[in-house]
């Protein structure tokens, strides 16, 4: 327990350094978002003044700055001005969709991964091998952007398979009441299995394209882990013994290639949540990603602050999760009995 | 699948609470409409720090206005405003004195708001107070004379009277403008706090209004969802019941799923768009070209060696007008290059300013300039505004290169170059930029003539400067157009910005969408449309 | 030496992927180094009269929205992206590994600061603080290569820590220490070329990322200016005509641009072969 407290301290610096290093970088952004905002032609250096004022601006930096934390302490993140909700609602609003697209597109990619890494690693240097490491270094290598949009004019606008390539969910369907905020498991819980359907076939081209993107580390992980411990002595022990070759390799070899796999998922999992950008943009995804984005050209301070800390804090969560996960599944500790 | 499938849409609006459910039962297709966008609305407030264009969009069509610009067809049939009609919509008459002065305004006697209650003088005095109570605001309605809520005074329930301190033709153009729309001063009064009188944080997310629309819903960034406000009394019913209007910041997503009759209306369609979608004849594509709207090339006046009117001449003769109108506007436009040299062409302006691609005479006058082998210069332009600007500071740099001129090309983010422009450091650059009123004074007033950053030229000359002041107030019509047109003989001669283009307003519909009317304000008016 | 050769050799030969991967790359190389004074047309000159136009035998990849020939500007792009990626990771690589292996030589206070500040750059969306630096540097290459720099310092940084912590109790640093070297001497002489292997696997494998990245920061809009040709300003232009069928704008530097990438990850894999034959097998 006092170790679990002293790792969730531990994290406390790093989120403060993030707060820090993005308050900086979005006030070196060149350009006034006094200025910016007060858009109208009539407007004259009276009515950005003014616009100045509402919007603090016309405060020190530091002063600026204490500000910002205090609102932060109060668990606050400010306002954002050109969707002119709260960040904080903003988040909640988007978070679920980054989230749901992250998950499918984690869960394609763990799923084709794994048995190709196991694969290639049962016979190295095999066709099947080569073929492996070729498959996902060429999915690492597309351009989420560039690959998204040939899926978009392939499938959708030449075949007509993939439905419209915008949003989360038929925007003439119901949207089942918010419990969790993502549509695949809320339509189940409203028992909604066309709603189901929808939000499930809206979901497939924009994961499909980022799980092209994470395959790659995870089979060549999968397979490096798999491979080393396939060569070590209790494998050999254990195959000298007679055991059956699917024992072997599930429950003997897999779990103990499973360390450095998790760590490479947590990676990855993390990677992916914040690089989504560019999968949400070329999908009109109604993610966080987008809207860090637009904020960050607007000019839009708070929006941007807000999705680097909560994104810092999603990172370090998942790793802490890992760490823990390390501590189950280490055979040594003996926690995850023989399966 | 059936995408408009009724079941599922009853059952949406049932279960949403958005309208009794026999109602729902009786929706079609043909009652429905559905609306793409780039951007969403950041407030249904029409006066706010940073409130965008497509806020117009959300508030045109859920609030009233006193008055309203008059309808005229445009050669090709499209409906387009008329600027110089103006007409009562929440005023069913009006009268202004003889020495312009008054201006008396009689409410619709059976108008109400979304919540049944009467339209009131009180809720007119409320909602045109609030304008001048707001920087943003004030610095609009000042415009038109109108500074002080003292100028708005209740005769009785239905009449208002405005005054002004001398007659002004600006008045009436902006009670039609964009900014005074009338709220349900009642219903916003509640939410109004010490900090915050004018209930500016509640009218951010909500409507309390009585215009043709409803709003049912809004998801910020992602969709709206409108309805049909049936006891609406200041012009004929909508043809449509309900609007979904959803944001799709990819255009060619948006062109896509209009092409295949997913959607009714795709608004802001890029140029190449617009051109291969009218050839491929799938769907309606209106074009018009926006007036008031321009797109130009600024120079720094005040700043070496732009501040050389030679120079500026030079540029305005070596810009290659017709290679950057086909291959970046692909001529979805109208060209404000050519025409008339040197002198008016009417008193209209934007017009054409007069010049040709000639780099022999642009060569001549850079070299008289001083500038024989020509100069270095940053030439800059947004981000946002890459789809044409990119193209056209290419076919620029290669031109100019040709007389001397090398131009270093400068893609700035967004927000970073109204703060540039505003403290005058980028000496080169492309802009557009839009006046709500037509006339040439007003314009040049923005456009030619100050110390803010929509003097795109930085144009300081005293002359000039003493006709925009002579031609505010001038009610004389032939003294104040040969001002104006002196003025435009000076921008034509002095050319502080280089006119390119009115960019046209593209906007892709289906066949069955009919009543289409371009507004002033480039956003769309949802009441005049209806399915076919 | 000689015996790494011999079993680069053994490498090439053993493994067809990695063949084609060192092919590739001298085809990029290739382009990169003569290409401008190869390809058929000039790649920034306008020709608005021949916009638009699809491949042909004139125009092997066709041309753009300003006529201007698609296949020159792909294999002249080959050099600025090249030229991004190999400065970002070499400055990355640099930094990383001296600040890293400081901190693994020194420990103390150096090595709690560097880590807490690796933590922290860690802990960031990198895309997004990517565009965030380059918004706030200014747009253009330079910005590009120091954002793409930055986000791939913690990796070399936190590697060569761990190399060196690893290292520097074995024997022969203490040797060198007790044969009175200065630490400066002991880290460059003894520990840097040690670690260096390692850290050239990662350069690698970060090279295809690095290239990815600044053609990510083109596609929205940030970085290498106009009309400099390079992949990602590419991709982008020629997305918003691909609805329209005019797909070769886009496809073509697409493809170039997942064929470096391509390369660059499969020589990681064939680099790390080399360097570290334990992991083969």
């Amino acid at each position: 327990m006092g170790f679990l407290v002293g790792r969730l301290l531990g994290l406390v610096p790093t989120l403060a350094g993030v707060v820090v290093v993005t308050f900086v970088l979005t006030h070196l952004l060149p350009g006034d978002p006094a200025v910016f905002f007060a858009n109208s032609v009539t407007a004259d250096a009276a009515t950005i003044a003014a616009v100045r004022q509402k919007l603090g601006l016309d405060l020190p930096l530091w002063q600026q700055f204490f500000v910002y934390v205090g609102q932060l302490a109060h668990g606050d993140l400010g306002q954002s001005i050109s969707t002119g909700q709260p960040v904080a609602a903003d988040l909640l609003q988007r978070l679920p969709a980054s989230l749901e697209l992250t998950l499918v597109a984690f869960a394609i990619a763990i799923a084709v991964a794994l048995p190709l890494g196991i694969a290639a690693a049962l016979r190295p240097g095999s066709l099947l091998d080569h073929v492996c490491r070729v498959l996902s270094t060429a999915g690492v290598s597309l351009p989420t952007f560039v690959s998204g949009l040939l899926l978009i004019y392939l499938l959708y606008y030449l075949l007509g398979w993939a439905p419209e390539p915008i949003g989360r969910i038929d925007p003439f369907a119901i949207m089942p009441p918010r419990i969790t905020g993502l549509l695949l498991i809320d339509t189940l819980l409203a028992g909604d299995t066309e709603g189901f359907g929808m939000a499930a076939r809206q979901i497939v081209l924009p994961a499909v394209t980022m799980a092209l993107f994470a395959l790659a580390p995870l089979a060549r992980m999968t397979r490096a882990a798999m491979l080393g411990v396939l060569s070590s002595e209790f494998i050999r022990t254990a195959r000298a013994n007679g055991l059956r070759r699917r024992t072997i390799i599930v429950s003997y070899a897999l779990r103990n290639a499973l360390l450095p796999i998790v760590t490479t998922l947590g990676m990855i999992f993390s990677n992916m949540l914040g690089a989504n950008v560019l999968v949400e943009r070329v999908f009109a995804w109604p993610g966080v990603g987008s809207y860090a984005l637009d904020s960050l050209i607007s000019l839009d301070y708070a929006p941007v602050q807000g999705f680097m800390l909560v994104m810092a804090g999603i990172f370090v969560l998942v790793n802490f999760v890992i760490d823990l996960l390390y501590a189950v599944i280490d055979p040594r500790t003996g926690l995850l009995t023989h399966a | 699948m059936n995408r408009r499938d009724l079941g599922k849409l009853a059952a949406a609006a049932g279960l949403m609470g958005l309208a009794p459910m026999r109602w729902a039962h009786a929706q079609t297709r043909a009652e429905s409409l559905r609306v793409l966008s780039e951007a969403g609305p950041n407030s249904f407030d029409p006066i706010g720090v940073g409130v965008n264009r497509s806020a117009i969009q959300a508030h045109w069509n859920t609030y009233d206005r006193l008055l309203s610009f008059g309808t005229q067809t445009r050669p090709d049939g499209t409906l387009t405003f008329d600027y110089y009609k103006i007409e009562g919509e929440l005023a069913e008459r009006y009268e202004v004195t003889d020495d312009g002065k008054t201006i008396t305004l009689h409410l619709r006697p059976d108008a109400t708001f979304h919540d049944g209650s009467p339209v009131t003088a009180e809720d007119v005095k409320w909602s045109l107070d609030r304008v001048v109570n707001t920087p943003v605001g004030k610095s609009q309605f000042s415009t038109g004379s109108m500074t002080s809520a003292d100028q708005f005074t209740v005769v009785d329930a239905r009449t208002i009277r405005i005054t002004v301190p001398r007659a002004d033709r600006f008045t009436l153009p902006n009670l039609a403008g964009t900014y005074p729309v009338i709220f349900n001063s009642k219903l916003a009064k509640e939410h109004a706090t010490a900090a915050d009188p004018w209930a500016a944080e509640w009218l951010k997310t909500n409507v309390a209004g009585g215009g043709p629309f409803k709003l049912d819903t809004h998801t910020p960034g992602q969709s709206l969802t409108l309805s049909r406000f049936d006891a609406w009394k200041n012009g004929a019913l909508p043809g449509f019941r309900r609007v979904l209007w959803q944001m799709v910041p990819n255009a060619q997503t948006r062109r896509t799923s209009l092409e295949r009759g997913d959607a009714d209306i795709a608004q802001d369609l890029p140029p190449q768009d617009a051109v291969s979608m009218a050839q491929e004849g799938k769907v309606k594509v209106v074009g018009v070209p926006m007036s008031g709207a321009f797109q130009f090339i600024g120079m720094n006046n005040t700043k070496a060696p732009f501040d050389n009117v030679k120079v500026r001449q030079a540029i305005a003769y070596a810009l290659p007008y017709q290679q950057m109108f086909d291959a970046a506007l692909f001529k979805r436009g109208q060209p404000l290059f050519g025409g008339k040299p040197n002198e008016a062409d009417g008193t209209q302006f934007p017009q054409p300013l007069g010049y040709d691609t000639d780099l022999g005479k642009a060569k001549a006058l850079l070299t008289e300039a001083g500038f024989p082998v020509g100069f270095e210069t940053t030439f800059s332009f947004e981000l946002s505004l890459a789809t044409v600007a990119e193209p056209v500071s290419l076919l620029v740099q290669e031109s100019l290169a040709k007389i001397g001129i090398r131009v270093t090309i400068n893609k700035v983010p967004g927000g970073q170059l109204g703060t540039l422009l505003q403290n005058k450091e980028v000496p080169f650059f492309f802009e557009g930029s839009a006046a709500y009123f037509a006339d040439p004074d007003y314009f040049f007033r923005i456009f030619y003539n100050g110390p803010t950053r929509w003097n795109f030229g930085s144009y300081a000359n005293p002359e000039f400067q003493a006709l925009v002041e002579k031609t505010r107030f001038e009610s004389d019509r032939a003294a104040y157009e040969a001002d104006v047109t002196r003025m435009i003989n000076l921008a034509k001669q002095e050319v502080p910005i280089i006119l390119l283009w009115q960019p046209a307003l593209d906007t892709g519909m289906q066949k069955s969408v009919e009543g289409y009317k371009y507004l002033f304000h480039r956003m769309l008016e949802l009441r005049s449309l209806k399915r076919a | 030496m000689r015996e790494r050769l011999l079993l680069l050799r053994y490498v090439l030969a053993e493994n067809p992927v990695n063949l084609v991967a060192l092919l590739l790359l001298v085809l990029l190389l290739g382009c990169a180094a003569v290409g401008p004074a190869l390809v058929p047309f000039d790649p920034i000159a306008t020709e608005t009269a021949v916009a638009l136009q699809p491949p042909s035998a004139l125009h092997w990849f066709g041309t753009d929205q300003l006529g201007r020939d698609v296949f020159s500007r792909v294999v002249v792009a080959a050099r600025l992206d090249l030229a991004i990626a190999f400065a970002a990771v070499l400055l990355s690589m640099a930094v990383g590994a001296v600040i890293g292996a400081s901190m693994g030589y020194f420990r103390g206070p150096l090595d709690t600061i560097g880590s807490r500040t690796t933590d922290v750059l860690m802990a960031f969306p990198l895309f997004v603080l990517a565009m965030g630096m380059v918004a706030a540097l200014g747009n253009s290459v330079s910005s590009v290569v120091y954002a793409t720099a930055v986000i791939n310092l913690p990796f070399y940084i936190r590697l060569s820590r761990a190399e060196v912590s690893v290292r520097r109790s074995l024997g022969y640093i203490e040797a060198a220490r007790v044969g009175g070297s200065g630490h400066a001497r002991i880290l460059r002489v003894f520990l840097l070329p040690n670690i260096l292997p390692a850290l050239v696997v990662q350069a690698s494998v970060n090279l295809g990322w690095a290239v990815l990245n600044t053609a990510g920061l083109s596609f929205i809009g940030l970085g290498v200016r106009a009309p400099a040709p390079e992949w990602g300003i590419m991709v982008a232009e020629g997305a918003q005509f691909i609805v329209s069928g005019r797909w070769w704008i886009a496809t073509f530097p697409g493809l170039a641009l997942m064929l470096a990438v391509f390369c660059f990850n499969l020589l990681g894999d064939g680099l790390r072969d080399v360097v570290d034959p334990r992991t083969r097998t």
